[in-house]
């Protein structure tokens, strides 16, 4: 087992398998925004892509693509370009998995999607594709969930990891003059499971710091003694910022 | 025409010593007599020439009620009866409304008893305060039930004439009951109007206007006004004839820039306008008390006790006593000492009055004062403004009002009642307040009244007033674009400018998306522009204004842990953006250390004893204008040339300003102490001090008011940034500004910075500022790229705030030149600061004018304490996030390899 940070997302290496693990995406932000009366000017999708692209430029083969939850921006309803965005999002993923083949039957084994709390109805139109929206997914020991919800099956004792979206996580870093806040993935343990918060990978905002929010999650993680890892925002790459509880 | 200048030995206004300047060189460049351009100054009419032309009616009215026609009547009454464009400047106090008003009730009234009155609007009436209908009733209603009642007793037959109110708090219901009875007066607000003239059934009403009176014109030298200037265009394309303009101001300069405002533009040419500056009859007393003997112990709070008895002994020798501070923050704490010190002395004679009361707390305190029942009133800046607030005999101005203007405005309330003399007295608090309250009695004394400048080609204005006029009728863009010409503030807009609003209302810069953004579309082919959706008059009736929003944030407690989580007051969103975290500031009398904010909260904690780091009335401080900054410079060097001998140096102060000799000797060991631990810095010499703490400053006495300072202070922090790639924290007040960072080379700081790339180097420097991101908010509301109020949803201040952000960010990937973009950066440079003034000062560096002079201090100077202590204001953010980040990281990487 191995896990490979790839700017905001996580290629693991596990049992023979190289599954992409990718955070919160909401999409269908942009259009959300301006149907409540805000000009919000060019295309946060097409961002979204060339950022996909870049990653997959650089893992290879990949077998699986877990997608943490929150696929989607607006719970209860589907407005026209979140269909539209979840739908061209899905064909996108699985032309990258499998090349042109267009079988939708075979994809459903590609693609996971776990349920987030903004996925009320997301179902709708992954059964489209012939993808299920599961509420936790576990393979080879590893278990992936959303994190806003906690599963008894989780707890299995061949589940090592556990490795989850939700929170948003990202920090803030000062010199005492300047502030900045980056994207950041958490790592720590609980109770004997490796713990990975994943951050979002929507572009609009940085995300929570857990020192100033609590992140909503359905564990109570001692955050302060997790590893902040840093999202470099340049060629994919991270940083380790050592403890949460250690940086100033 | 007698077109003398007007005569200003009637204006009297004494200072202690009863002194008057007789040397008035100021006033006469500015009010040059005779006809310039289109303006005319004119003098008053004699009673006989206004009674002439009045109708028995109204003289039988007039006479039955006052002895006399004022004197700001004799200017005016005439001249609009004449139907001639107007600009009536006179001093607060006055009879300006009813002048106004008096030639129009005559027309009215003539027509009325001749039956000949038509179903129309013959007068619009703009004021800036909503809370008109006291004004209105006591000026108009009541008027015209005289005069009905006088026409009754002579069984004289006359139609009724009608008066229409509508503000933002008018109902439905008003409303509808107007659009079935036109009002042939009707008084309304900017915002109010412009909302009219998009409705087609009201706007038949306005057809025929035959006058538009425009109250309070001084108060309008910002967007607002920049917004009426368009809504009185729209007015005048609406209506068939050309409506005379009628302007009443307070005390404002430059008055022709007033004057050519209100009137605006023919197709180019100047609509022309009589200018009455109406003089001060009234003897004005004003007067400085400086609180202690020596003024540094006033300083300390503890003891603020001697400030609260002089409030005491001032409000118990007056009947009446209105105190001006100039914060909200100030106001409560006034209220709230006063009544510690002299326990329920003052319990129901007291009263606040500020603009974030309510609506109906602040008429409460109107209708007492009216009454007569308080003794004592505190008001920020919102009982500056004509509401009729009764007689008033004494103005306490505590801290200095930062402009000539803005000071003989507030002491003008005093004494409202037609014959009594306005008394005022500015209390000082420390001694740069000294310096500056001095100056600005002299200057009064003087009246010489500081510049306001009117903003030009506003976008975000534009964006509103063009998708209002795309609302009323489809227009040829030609033809709007020329209508948009004929205000002042656009009559120089560019094409380009005019066509970029056109193209990212049509929803151009929203690429595919354009079909949910729209507002208006716009056909190339065949020239024309009109609305689009029909939602567009709901859209635009609940999101125009020009008037921020600004949000309150709730702190909230963390620290001690046994008081976490509970709330402790409110800071406005301005306050918020000058904390960095670990500052500590004052809320509620109580110290609390800034850590963290997180969307509309504030964290702080709530142990500390460190003394504050950040005064909590910054955010709001009214800032110092330019010219009364360079008659203080020009007063510190006429100081610095007597210092050698006290007794003449003293006497020279006490003459010069007018002030006693208690001001006068605290003023002479202020500039002692300097000049003896740096050097006094003049309008000849910008004193630069340099000096070592936590980091190295470098302090600029840089006496030019805020406005030019901010801009200062940015270019040359910009430079220094670049110099090191290091960001660099700068503190900026009325009086000078500050940098501070690791290592500051001064002479390359200095050289980099020249006038003809001030500009250039200020563009820069803005681009990551907060300032910058906070008035892109404002202008991003106000031109409708994040409608407040849309499909019957509101949004809050926060979601706007988190939103703005987005946005900010997106439309710099679209364009760096998107129109509401490059109007937040004109605001910044143009409102917030003063590139053009700044750039002047330094071309007078650069060609030696005036001198840079460095200096190393082991310490701040006392002239530089103020500014020092009250922290830094804002970053110059250089150094990128990925460097920032990778900097970090090696310094972190080292705490952990400890």
């Amino acid at each position: 087992m191995k896990i490979n940070y790839i700017g905001k997302c996580l290629l693991i290496e596990n049992a023979g398998k190289r599954i992409l693990v990718i955070g919160d995406l909401h999409l269908g932000y942009g259009e959300s925004l301006r149907e409540s009366g805000v000009f919000m000017p060019g295309d946060l999708y097409s961002d979204i892509v060339k950022e996909m692209d870049n990653v997959f430029g650089v893992v290879e083969k990949v077998d699986e693509v877990v997608l943490l939850g929150d696929l989607k921006h607006e719970f209860g309803k589907i407005m026209r370009s979140e269909w539209k965005e979840v739908s061209d999002f899905l064909d996108y993923l699985n032309e990258k998995l499998n090349g042109d083949g267009k079988e939708n039957v075979k994809m459903s084994r590609k693609i996971i999607i776990v349920k987030g709390n903004h996925d009320v109805i997301t179902g709708i139109v992954t059964a489209k594709k012939g993808i299920e929206v599961v509420d936790y997914y576990i393979m080879d020991g590893v278990a992936f969930v959303h994190g806003d919800k906690d599963f008894a099956e989780i707890y299995d004792k061949k589940v090592k990891y556990w490795i989850m979206g939700h929170g948003h996580p990202a920090v803030r870093i000062s010199d005492g003059v300047k502030e900045e806040k980056y994207k950041c993935f958490l790592v720590g343990k609980w109770k004997g499971k490796e713990i990975v918060v994943v951050p979002s990978f929507f572009s609009v905002n940085e995300g929570s710091d857990p020192r100033d929010f609590d992140l909503g999650l359905a564990w109570n993680f001692d955050l302060s003694k997790f590893n902040v890892v840093v999202v470099g925002e340049e060629k994919l790459s991270v940083l380790d910022f050592g403890k949460l509880g250690k940086i100033k | 025409m007698d077109n003398g200048k007007p005569n200003r030995n009637k204006i009297r206004i004494d200072g202690k010593n009863g002194a008057m300047n007789e040397k008035n060189n100021l006033n006469e460049n500015k009010s040059n007599p005779g006809n310039k351009n289109g303006l005319e100054y004119i003098d008053a009419c004699s009673q006989e020439e206004v009674i002439g032309i009045m109708h028995p009616l109204v003289k039988e009215w007039f006479f039955g009620k006052f002895k006399d026609l004022s004197l700001t009547q004799l200017y005016g009454v005439k001249r609009i009866w004449d139907r001639k464009n107007i600009l009536i400047s006179a001093p607060t106090g006055g009879t300006k409304t009813l002048t106004a008003f008096l030639a129009i009730l005559n027309y009215l009234v003539g027509l009325a008893v001749k039956d000949e009155l038509e179903n129309k609007i013959y007068c619009v009436y703009s004021s800036p305060l909503k809370a008109l209908s006291n004004d209105i009733f006591v000026n108009l209603v009541k008027p015209l039930e005289e005069i009905k009642a006088i026409a009754d007793s002579r069984g004289i037959k006359m139609q009724e004439i009608r008066v229409g109110l509508r503000t933002g708090d008018t109902t439905v219901y008003e409303r509808a009951k107007m659009a079935k009875k036109v009002p042939h007066i009707f008084v309304t607000t900017p915002e109010s109007l412009s909302i009219t003239l998009t409705s087609p059934k009201f706007v038949e009403n306005l057809r025929a206007v035959e006058f538009v009176i425009v109250d309070e014109i001084h108060a309008m030298a910002n967007k607002r006004g920049v917004y009426l200037s368009l809504s009185l265009e729209r007015l005048h394309e609406e209506s068939l004839i050309e409506p005379v303009r009628i302007g009443l101001s307070a005390t404002v300069a430059p008055i022709e820039e007033i004057a050519r405002f209100l009137v605006g533009f023919n197709d180019g040419k100047d609509r022309g306008c009589l200018i009455a500056q109406v003089p001060l009859v009234k003897k004005v007393e004003i007067d400085l008390i400086t609180p202690a003997e020596d003024i540094l112990e006033a300083e300390d709070p503890e003891n603020q006790k001697r400030l609260y008895k002089i409030l005491d002994a001032l409000i118990q020798e007056n009947r009446t006593t209105l105190i001006f501070t100039n914060t909200r923050a100030a106001t409560e704490r006034v209220v709230h000492h006063l009544d510690l010190h002299f326990p329920d002395k003052y319990a129901d004679l007291i009263g606040t009055h500020h603009s974030s009361m309510s609506k109906e707390k602040r008429f409460e305190i109107e209708e007492k004062l009216r009454n007569g029942e308080l003794r004592v009133v505190v008001s920020s800046t919102s009982l500056e403004l004509g509401i009729d607030i009764g007689s008033i005999d004494l103005v306490v101005l505590l801290r200095s009002p930062k402009g000539v203007a803005r000071a003989l405005q507030r002491i003008g309330r005093a004494g409202h009642m037609l014959h009594a003399n306005p008394k005022g007295k500015f209390v000082v608090l420390d001694r740069d307040d000294l310096v500056e309250c001095g100056v600005l009695m002299k200057d009064m004394i003087e009246k010489k009244i500081d510049d306001v400048s009117i903003p030009n080609n506003c976008l975000d204005v534009l964006a509103q007033q063009i998708y209002g006029m795309a609302i009323s009728k489809i227009w040829n863009a030609e033809d709007m674009l020329k209508a948009i010409r004929r205000s002042y503030c656009y009559h120089n807009l560019s094409k380009e400018d005019f066509y970029d609003i056109v193209s990212y209302l049509a929803g151009d810069y929203a690429l595919e998306q354009s079909y949910v953004y729209a507002k208006i579309w716009y056909d190339k082919e065949s020239g024309q522009i009109g609305k689009r959706g029909k939602m567009a008059r709901v859209i635009y009736m609940t999101n125009i204004g020009t008037i921020p929003e600004e949000g309150f944030i709730s702190v909230e407690l963390i620290a001690p842990a046994e008081k976490k989580g509970s709330g402790i007051g409110k800071i406005d969103e301005g306050f918020l953006e000058r904390l960095k975290k670990g500052d500590i500031f004052v809320l509620g009398g109580k110290k609390y250390q800034f850590m963290y904010t997180r969307g509309m909260k504030a964290y702080v904690r709530g142990d500390v004893s460190r003394s504050p780091t950040v005064p909590s009335w910054f955010s709001e401080m009214l800032p110092l204008g330019f010219d009364v900054a360079l008659d203080i410079a020009r007063f510190r060097g006429l100081v610095k040339e007597r210092m050698r001998n006290k007794g003449d140096c003293v006497n020279f102060i006490k003459d010069y300003l007018y002030v006693d000799s208690l001001a006068a000797e605290n003023i002479y060991r202020y500039f002692k102490e300097q000049g003896r631990f740096s050097e006094i810095p003049d309008n000849r010499t910008m004193v630069v001090e340099k000096f070592k703490q936590d980091k190295e400053y470098l302090l600029f006495h840089s006496m030019f008011g805020r406005r030019v300072n901010d801009a200062l202070a940015r270019a040359y922090a910009y430079v220094a940034a670049k110099l090191r790639m290091r960001d660099v924290e700068m503190g900026i007040n009325d009086n000078g500004f500050y940098l501070a960072g690791e290592s500051l080379d001064e002479t390359k700081i200095l050289k980099a910075v020249s006038a003809d790339k001030l500009e250039e180097v200020l563009k820069l420097a803005i681009e990551k500022t907060d300032v910058l991101k906070r008035r892109f908010r404002h202008c991003a509301s106000r031109g409708l790229m994040i409608l407040r109020s849309y499909k019957g949803r509101t949004k809050s201040v926060g979601k706007q705030q988190v939103h703005s952000h987005f946005l900010f960010h997106a439309v710099k990937k679209i364009s760096e030149e998107f129109p509401i973009l490059r109007e937040a950066r004109r605001e910044v440079l143009e409102d917030v600061m003063d590139v053009k003034r700044a750039k002047n000062i330094l071309k007078e560096i650069e060609d030696g004018r005036m001198k840079v002079k460095v200096i190393h201090v082991p310490l701040v100077s006392p002239f530089g304490l103020n500014l020092f202590v009250q922290g830094h204001a804002d970053f110059i953010r250089i150094e990128d996030r990925i460097k920032f980040l990778k900097r970090m990281h090696e310094l972190q990487m080292k705490v952990i390899g400890e």
